[in-house]
């Protein structure tokens, strides 16, 4: 008993360890997602593991409602995926680097990327303006930038 | 007698300022006096009520000393002081609020037709209400803590009435002024209030005035701290008085419309300091230092308000000075009780001024500004003149606040201020400060004729000589509305008949002394000799005007031509405005620069610089933010793995 239960947390971990190391390693947007649903199953079959360990349903009820979950983030993550690729028809997670520090280089030099950006560019859905627009006080805590703009 | 009579003197006024400031701007408009004048004349009628209630049964009788109380709420409860919301009235309070809600009610009406089509018409209403319901507080509190709070009120309202024409940058600035002076008296009295508790243990007046016993065991442990309660109490009168060194802010007040001058600053709300200093008589007993340092300021800043009344060419200016000269004779008055067996005729002569004084110096400032209002709000007595025939009403009532000032024989005025040269000719003859009293007997007597010469001065020059108007009076000028002329009337009876009914009967002073901690006295005094001496100089400064004004104009100008200098000094205010400028204001302000350089170069360059830190600290890290995706979760994997290493480790 006790050696099926360490035997099965090491398929568990061997999952969830391949999962991450695909994570990291791969740029196609769908197989990092692959590889994410991966380590969750890694850590469902843990739960399963230790709910047989214990005698109890209760890492199984868990599991099935962490599937219940992972279905529905499935459906968004790939709405996701879909919208990036409408704008770079490209899969490759490389082309999305725009959260970086304003002034840092983008780490990805233009010709490692797998294909180029097309110029069509659809267009995205703009708020109306409501409101009034804030009037600031006289004296602004001005804060002052010492690096060039965004190469 | 109920507390319902006794809270509705306080509550009637508050309850019509909140009515007038809500309702006022939108709802009552030109009707906002009603609610005013309405709540104000209960209060009259309910004080009336207070007065009889006290008038004793066996009248002149000592010893129907006990005080009526009514308490509200705990206002503040720190360890063992407490503080509460608790009215008082005795004698003295009755005769105050009587003073305070009869005067403010005629006040009240002149303020309907004076102030009529003015734009803070009812902010102006709402603002009288308020002081009414603080002068209230003040005179009906029951210890030092609820005094205070009523002193501070009609503070705010003089501050507020004062600076009621707020876009005039003069009466703006005199507000400001009244108040910063006012703050340095606060101040003292505040003091004065700790000091009191510290040695009483209570700020109760019958806890701490109504032990004559006590306080004199006290004072005989330590003379120098009941002289030093003395003192800090009297910094705080002098403060509201408006006595020499802090006098300065008065004249300027005139700068607010003329019923507040008649009715805040010379009427009500600057006989406080009086007030406080009578109602603190038997602490003032026990320090003799104390009541001559009283006295002796009084007769300085008596002389002096009068010097610099002889050559006012504003008509309210004049009576401002006047103003600052009375009080200060109520000061001479109360200290006094120095030099005299028993305070009691001091105090009473005091308050009796106190109380005539308040009806014709309001009807003098009402007068004045039924002058102003025909005149077209000019006030320069060198604009107009001649104005008898023009405005007969305002003349007639002018002659009878004017008379009774300087003392005319028979007139209130004349019998009160007998009654307090009288006090200072007895004082006169003590062992120990009888010099003292003589000099300000005879400084007392002086400022009696300077009184009579430049309150008939400015008689003369307004009413008397050829008629002329300034431009601003249109072609024809008209004399009060009868709205504005009642009040005069009332006031100018008042005024005539107010002292020859209860001066010489004796009535006020057997009245009064049924005062908490008023010791008993053998009785009423008159003084004939003062009196005949008091009349001669009365008459003498009134002649002296007469002939210098009407009978040959050319002596003022030849006069203040070869006494130039000392034409300059009183003209100038005996330059006391540029002194403090020089001495105070100015080194202030130097020490207020330098704090404002400090504060915005020294200051907030070190506070910007502590904000600065966090950025430069993050410096380092920021590579780490590239926007890959993959960088990220490396990140969040290797936290993941130090979170449970740490757990790991913190299990075992």
């Amino acid at each position: 008993m006790t050696g099926d239960i360490e035997r099965t947390l090491a398929v568990a971990a061997g999952l969830f360890i391949l999962g991450a190391i695909g994570f990291l390693t791969r740029r196609n947007l769908i197989l990092i997602f692959l590889s994410a649903e991966l380590m969750m199953h890694g850590v469902g079959l843990t739960f399963v593991t230790f709910g047989r360990m214990h005698f109890s349903n209760e890492g199984q009820v868990m599991n099935v409602m962490s599937l219940t979950v992972a279905a529905c983030e499935a459906g968004l993550a790939l709405a996701l995926i879909l919208a990036l690729f409408q704008v770079s028809r490209s899969l490759d997670v490389e082309l999305w680097t725009d959260l970086r520090e304003e002034d840092l280089p983008n780490p990805v030099s233009a010709d490692e990327l797998t294909s180029v950006v097309p110029a069509t560019a659809p267009e995205f859905p703009k708020l109306t303006p409501a409101g009034r627009a804030p009037v600031l006080p006289k004296r602004q805590v001005v804060i002052k930038r010492n690096s060039s703009p965004k190469t | 007698m109920s507390d319902t009579v006794l809270w509705l003197i306080p509550l009637a006024p508050l309850v019509a300022a909140v009515l007038i400031a809500l309702l006022g701007p939108k709802f009552l408009r030109e009707q906002s006096h009603l609610p005013c004048v309405l709540a104000l004349l209960v209060s009259f009628a309910s004080s009336l009520m207070l007065l009889c209630h006290f008038v004793p049964a066996g009248f002149g009788e000592h010893g129907h000393d006990h005080a009526l109380l009514s308490t509200g709420y705990d206002f503040l409860t720190v360890g063992s002081f407490t503080s509460q919301i608790r009215l008082s009235a005795d004698a003295m309070t009755a005769i105050m609020l009587s003073m305070v809600t009869g005067v403010s009610s005629l006040v009240a009406l002149f303020a309907s037709g004076y102030m009529h089509g003015d734009k803070g018409y009812a902010r102006f209403f709402a603002e009288v209400s308020l002081f009414v319901f603080s002068m209230c507080v003040l005179v009906l509190a029951d210890n030092f803590v609820m005094l205070f709070v009523g002193w501070e009120l009609v503070g705010l309202c003089s501050y507020l009435l004062i600076g009621f024409w707020f876009q005039k940058p003069s009466a703006a600035a005199a507000a400001k002024k009244a108040f910063v002076v006012n703050r340095i008296g606060d101040f003292g009295l505040l003091l004065g209030i700790f000091l009191i508790w510290t040695t009483f243990g209570s700020v109760s007046f019958a806890d701490v005035l109504g032990h004559p016993e006590r306080i004199t065991e006290i004072a005989a442990g330590n003379p120098g701290l009941m002289t030093a309660i003395c003192l800090l109490l009297f910094l705080g009168a002098v403060g509201k008085s408006a006595q020499f060194p802090l006098h300065v802010w008065l004249p300027d007040a005139m700068e607010g419309p003329t019923p507040v001058s008649a009715l805040i600053h010379a009427a009500t709300m600057v006989t406080a300091g009086v007030y406080l200093v009578a109602r603190c008589t038997p602490l003032f007993l026990a320090a003799p230092d104390a009541q001559v340092t009283v006295a002796a300021i009084g007769g300085i800043t008596a002389l002096l308000a009068a010097c610099m009344a002889l050559t006012q060419n504003d008509l309210k200016r004049v009576l401002a000075y006047s103003t600052v000269s009375q009080l200060a004779y109520l000061f001479m008055g109360l200290g006094a009780a120095a030099g005299l067996e028993s305070a009691t005729p001091a105090v009473s002569a005091a308050m009796f001024h106190l109380f005539t004084h308040a009806f014709f110096k309001a009807l003098l400032f009402l007068a004045a500004g039924s002058v102003m209002h025909a005149m077209g709000d000019v006030i320069d007595m060198r604009r107009f003149s001649g104005l008898r025939k023009v405005l007969p009403m305002t003349h007639w009532t002018f002659l009878c606040g004017a008379l009774a000032l300087a003392g005319f024989p028979l007139l209130s005025g004349f019998w009160s201020k007998d009654e307090i040269l009288g006090v200072l000719s007895e004082a006169s003859h003590h062992h120990r400060h009888g010099g003292l009293f003589v000099v300000l007997y005879w400084t007392a007597s002086v400022t009696a004729l300077l009184t009579a010469f430049y309150t008939f001065r400015a008689y003369f020059m307004t009413f008397w000589g050829p008629e002329k108007f300034p431009e601003e009076a249109g072609d024809h000028p008209h004399d009060a509305t009868a709205v504005m002329a009642w009040p005069l009337r009332i006031l100018a009876v008042c005024a005539v008949g107010i002292g020859a009914v209860v001066g010489p009967t004796g009535l006020f002073g057997d009245y009064l002394h049924h005062t908490i901690g008023m010791p008993a006295s053998d009785g009423h005094h008159m003084h004939l000799d003062v009196m005949v001496i008091s009349a001669l100089i009365g008459l003498a400064g009134i002649g002296l005007a007469w002939f210098c004004y009407v009978k040959s104009p050319s002596i003022p100008g030849k006069l203040a031509g070869s006494l130039q200098p000392l034409y300059a000094l009183s003209l100038n205010k005996f330059f006391l405005d540029e002194v403090y400028l020089l001495c105070l204001v100015m080194p202030l302000r130097g020490v207020s620069r330098v704090a404002a350089y400090l504060d915005s170069q020294v200051l907030t360059r070190i506070v910007d610089g502590v904000g600065r830190i966090p950025g430069l600290l993050s410096q380092a890290p920021r590579f780490l933010q590239n926007g890959l995706v993959p960088a990220y979760g490396l990140v969040m994997l290797l936290g993941v793995v130090a979170g449970m290493l740490f757990a790991i480790s913190y299990l075992k």
